[in-house]
């Protein structure tokens, strides 16, 4: 069990709006000496500091690691016990942009800010007696959040295959971290000889995880977005479905190279996903040299995407040129879209998805396949869902940075019993997401394996 | 009453327990069954070891007896894993065993307030209402009265012996089992259970052929257990390792159907981490042979142990076996190998400070209590004692936290999570274990253990001697600076690395792996005045000051935990939303903080949380 899920102090942080898209969004702290801590994060006229409770202040929140700017907000600091929790809170007023909401979340977790559990707010307002429910309520509250049943659900959000593979690196550091308890509980000549630390294990570990980071689909939709490539035959109607696509959404960055004959891309959300949307030179056999160039580059760049949106023109309907470009694609990948459709006299192939970028008709189901395609259709259902799985690739990366500074702590030549820190740390992140694993666990471990003792 | 306190049994938990309480002016009866095996090393003759060398000198810096024995006794020192880290390294010394015995019984006959008596309790005097001490009856019905009682009765309760087929009613072979004692208990209605352990053979040291074996001496340097001592003029032996090998393993195989432990006689469970030489061979199958280290057992003693291969296997199996190994062909054995099973009390139902929930001024330490090891028993022993007297003051009870001390992680399990084998101390226990540095424990304790009045003036002055000149060597690092000059007479090797960190201040530098304290002698007289073990801890704080502040912000929020106290006599059915199964767990072991409510094994944390809110709300 790890007793600082209910340290109830610490600074924590979190989203009080819920995730998406949206034109502001509150993130939340709270802790003894939080205000403190933000203080050197904020750049404005006013030092937080210093500031009374009831304040706002105008700023800028900064990266401590880079320096850089993360986003212009506004500052709301409160004093103890005049707060929601009833401790020194400071909530953050800032745009809902999901690249800025997950670089100040960042931000705070350099700072040493933790993410709060759900619920944890609460809990903390109600311990410091500001909170006026009846316990029962309370109590309900936590135990939804804490109670094995909660564990069940955010369990179930990680598909069985994830859920596995950490469960299998689990085990593998659990091993580890076995074999270093041994050679420090017996002495030099005590110990099984066989129980070795060899790096080659944690190095397993670490590609495991990391390839596991990178699979994570959500965590990485959310903050890197997908990408998505609009393709098809010469005037298929690509440009008119992007711009259309643009306008129902507002585009965040929108950057035009050239003509359609290289490609264009932009930087819109689709209900609360981030998506990079190219359109790209179309598709023909083209002795121009510039629009080759283009048309090879709109190659190179369907081959990166996540998302390939294939335009036929529904005047046309399905050429043979059409059907050899789809057999190319990644069936996966794809979404076919029949373009025109409000003039199209074909009838429209049942996998088809009926679009007129005149009208605008067919648009809504265009956009709910691409959020469904990103893999983050459980986003929308759920907002506390996210925060679940951003809570999982945050503990995924903090093992992969444990583990890393493990390896460095052995090439250093530290000794074993701070390398064991590390490791220790480790199992205690993974722990979070599958269950712990108890020092009782790890002397199982130790006596199974090994032969011991005089 | 008779007496203030009575301490029952003469092991390493009693001794302690009896001495901590005459010190601190408490008249009190030392009962055990023979005085002459005051403080004997029952199993293998040395003391110390990984976590346990860490115990021994806790029990110092507190006021205790161990270290003090141990560094007169010894006839071996050796500081075990240099190589694996500060945090693990450890003292481990072997022990002139007849020594080691008669002077714990000289010091127990020394001590003022303190009545040795030679007979066998064997019932408890309670009051009226049945829960609060008053008393002991013994064997010969002789009837002692006192207010607190120390309960430290290692394996000699209803303990038993067994070798092949052959078992006898002791707790010693050769010593008689305390009997009654464990009835009584079960009748007052403490949870008794039965716990396993084991010894080999002892050996006569004339049949042995050493030049067979490999030579394994002790370190030159001896660093003393105790605090109080600068150094430790001991003469010094050594022992030999040699090897089981498959023949070894074939008569074991052969005959293991003659093992009470395999031929289901012995119920009670046994110590995973020291298996017995038939658990090693069916266990692990794989492995073609087992270290067996031959250890004397004292200067003025052929007898010697084989460290390694205890067994219970019937003698003449035990001899077949041993003749196998090489330098042991014409071995001949004084006694032979066996296995005692004994009662244990579940140390769930103490409270934190050693005391019986059931039974008032009732404390228990030890073996016991479930764990195996002298060190292990000495720690209990003298905490039972230092809270027995704080129980007869009136005051209230010295808890050690589990960032404090192995002793404190060691009775924190033990009262939260009970046990199922011979408990024994790990480094791995322990969370913090980078704060429970050997070298440290008086830095941890000695000003508790002033506060509470054990800790002789000698000892406390040289503490704060030690204080006060490694921050005198701690500033100076900090403030000089490497210089060109300086370095100049320095060798080859050592002076390329130190080039790199001139115009770095000396402490920078001893951060960096290749440099040691040391190095710094020649260059400051202060340093070079400063002892060498004063020196390494000084350097040891700094090289791994970066994961000791890591650990000390995890001991900041553990300790938050350890804060928020639980009513003594909390009733848990008032609590709403709590998990039946939480609930149980919570009444059997009633934890005296949320922290321990969090280490009982099995409790949601949701239930924790409601408790929480539920203690919150109260204030």
């Amino acid at each position: 069990m790890k007793y600082y899920e209910y340290d109830t102090d610490d600074m924590i942080a979190a989203l009080a709006t819920p995730w998406g898209e949206s034109a502001l969004a509150v993130i939340r702290t709270s802790g003894d000496g939080c205000i403190e801590a933000l203080s050197p994060c904020f750049r404005g006229k006013d030092n937080l500091s210093g500031s009374d409770g009831y304040s706002l202040h105008f700023g800028r929140i900064i990266d401590p690691g880079t320096g850089n700017t993360v986003d212009q907000v506004v500052a709301g600091v409160y004093r103890k016990p005049k707060s929601y929790t009833g401790q020194d809170m400071v909530e953050i007023f800032c745009h809902g942009s999901m690249p800025g909401i997950t670089g100040i979340l960042d931000a705070l977790r350099n700072t040493g800010f933790r993410d709060a559990a759900p619920g944890e707010f609460t809990l903390r307002a109600f311990l410091n007696g500001k909170m006026d429910l009846t316990g029962a309520e309370a109590v309900n509250e936590i135990i939804r959040a804490k109670s094995p049943q909660a564990m069940g659900l955010a369990l179930e959000r990680l598909s069985g295959s994830v859920f596995n593979s950490i469960n299998s690196i689990k085990a593998l550091v659990s091993g580890i971290l076995a074999e270093i308890e041994l050679q420090l509980d017996y002495a030099e000549d005590e110990a099984d000889p066989e129980a070795v630390l060899s790096t080659g294990k944690i190095e397993t570990a670490i590609s495991g995880l990391k390839e596991l980071a990178s699979t994570y689909r959500i965590g990485k939709v959310i903050q890197e977005g997908v990408r998505a490539v609009l393709t098809g035959r010469t005037n298929a109607g690509k440009s008119s479905l992007f711009n259309l696509l643009n306008r129902a959404e507002r585009a965040i960055v929108s950057e035009y190279h050239g003509t359609t004959r290289d490609y264009i891309e932009s930087l819109l959300v689709i209900s609360g996903i981030p998506v990079k949307l190219y359109d790209t030179a179309g598709i023909r056999v083209s002795d121009h040299p510039v629009e080759a160039e283009g048309i090879k580059k709109s190659g190179e760049i369907i081959e990166a995407s996540d998302i390939i949106i294939y335009l036929v023109d529904g005047c046309d309907g399905l050429t043979a040129e059409d059907r050899k470009r789809i057999d190319l694609f990644d069936r996966k990948k794809l979404i076919k879209v029949w373009n025109k459709s409000d003039i199209s006299t074909k009838e429209i192939p049942e996998d088809y998805i009926a679009v007129s970028s005149l009208t605008g008709s067919g648009l809504d189901d265009l956009e709910k396949e691409i959020v469904s395609r990103a893999g983050a259709e459980n986003i929308m259902l759920d907002d506390r869902a996210v925060i679940d799985s951003q809570r999982q690739k945050t503990l995924i990366d903090s093992a992969l940075l444990s583990l890393e500074n493990s390896l460095s702590a052995i090439r250093g030549s530290m000794p074993l019993d701070v390398v064991a820190v590390d490791i220790k740390e480790a199992l205690d992140s993974l722990g979070e997401i599958t269950g712990e694993i108890t020092t009782a666990d790890i002397l199982d471990l130790m006596f199974s394996r090994f032969c011991v003792g005089k | 009453m008779d007496f203030d306190a009575i301490v029952i049994g003469g092991g390493h938990a009693g001794i302690e327990a009896g001495l901590a309480l005459a010190r601190l002016s408490y008249r009190t009866l030392f009962i055990t069954q023979n005085v002459d095996t005051i403080g004997k090393l029952s199993c293998n003759p040395a003391v110390g070891g990984l976590s346990k060398g860490n115990i021994v000198r806790e029990v110092d810096a507190l006021g205790g007896e161990m270290a003090n024995l141990i560094d007169s006794t010894m006839i071996q020192f050796r500081m075990l894993n240099k190589s694996r880290g500060p945090a693990v390294q450890a003292p481990r010394a072997q022990a002139d065993k007849f020594a080691y015995n008669q002077l714990a019984k000289w010091t127990l006959e020394r001590q003022d307030n303190l009545q040795l008596f030679q007979d066998t309790v064997t019932d408890f005097i309670l009051n009226s209402r049945g829960n609060k001490i008053e008393g002991v009856i013994t064997e010969r019905g002789r009837r002692f009265t006192a207010n607190a009682v120390v309960l430290t009765t290692g394996t000699f309760l209803e303990g038993m012996i067994f070798i092949g087929d052959y078992t006898s009613v002791s707790g010693r072979i050769g010593e008689p089992a305390a009997l009654g004692l464990g009835v009584n208990l079960r009748k007052m209605g403490f949870s008794v259970g039965r716990l396993k352990t084991g010894t080999p053979a002892r050996v006569r040291k004339g049949s042995l052929d050493f030049s067979k074996m490999e030579r394994q001496d002790g370190d030159g340097e001896i660093i003393p257990f105790s605090f109080s001592r600068d150094n430790v003029e001991r003469p010094q032996l050594p022992c030999h390792i040699t090897y089981t090998n498959e023949k070894t393993h074939q008569v074991i195989r052969d005959n293991i159907g003659r093992s009470p432990l395999f031929g289901g006689k012995i119920s009670g469970k046994g110590p995973r981490y020291c298996p017995s030489i038939e658990d090693k061979v069916v266990r692990f199958p794989d492995k073609l042979r087992h270290q067996v280290f031959v250890e004397p057992e004292g200067l003025e003693s052929e007898e010697m142990y084989l460290n390694g291969i205890s067994s219970s296997l019937p003698e003449d199996v035990q001899e077949a076996f041993l003749k196998t190994l090489p330098g042991l062909e014409k071995v001949e054995v004084i006694r032979p190998g066996y296995a005692v099973e004994y009662d244990f009390i579940d140390p769930r139902q103490l409270k934190p400070y050693l005391m019986t929930k059931k039974i008032e001024g009732l404390f228990v330490a030890g073996q016991t209590n479930g764990t195996s090891g002298y060190e292990e028993a000495a720690c209990q022993g003298l905490m039972a004692g230092i809270n027995a007297s704080l129980y007869l003051a009136g005051r209230g009870p010295f808890v050690l936290g589990r960032t404090e001390a192995y002793t404190g992680v060691l009775i924190d399990d033990l009262v939260t999570l009970g046990t199922e084998e011979p408990y024994r101390m790990f480094t791995s226990r322990a969370e913090h274990r980078l704060s429970l540095r050997h070298d440290t424990a008086d830095r941890r304790l000695m000003p508790k253990s002033k506060e509470i009045g054990l800790l002789r003036n000698e000892a406390w002055e040289k503490f704060q001697e030690k204080l006060s000149r490694t921050d005198e060597v701690r500033e100076l690092l900090r403030q000089r600076r490497v210089t060109e000059s300086e370095i100049k007479t320095v060798d080859g090797a050592l002076y390329t690395v130190l080039k790199k960190h001139i115009g770095k201040t000396y402490e920078q530098t001893i951060k960096d792996p290749d440099v040691t304290i040391e190095t710094f002698r020649d260059f400051d007289d202060v340093i070079d005045r400063t002892s060498k073990e004063w020196l390494s801890l000084v350097e040891l704080d700094i090289k791994y000051e970066g994961y000791i502040d890591r650990q000390e912000r995890q001991v900041k929020r553990f300790e938050k935990m350890e804060k928020m106290k639980i009513p003594e006599n909390f009733n848990y059915d008032t609590v709403d939303g709590i998990s039946t199964e939480s609930r149980q767990k919570f009444k059997a072991v009633m934890p005296a903080t949320i922290g321990q409510a969090t280490r009982i094994s099995g409790v949601r944390n949701s239930d924790i949380a409601v408790l929480m809110i539920y203690l919150g709300r109260k204030k």
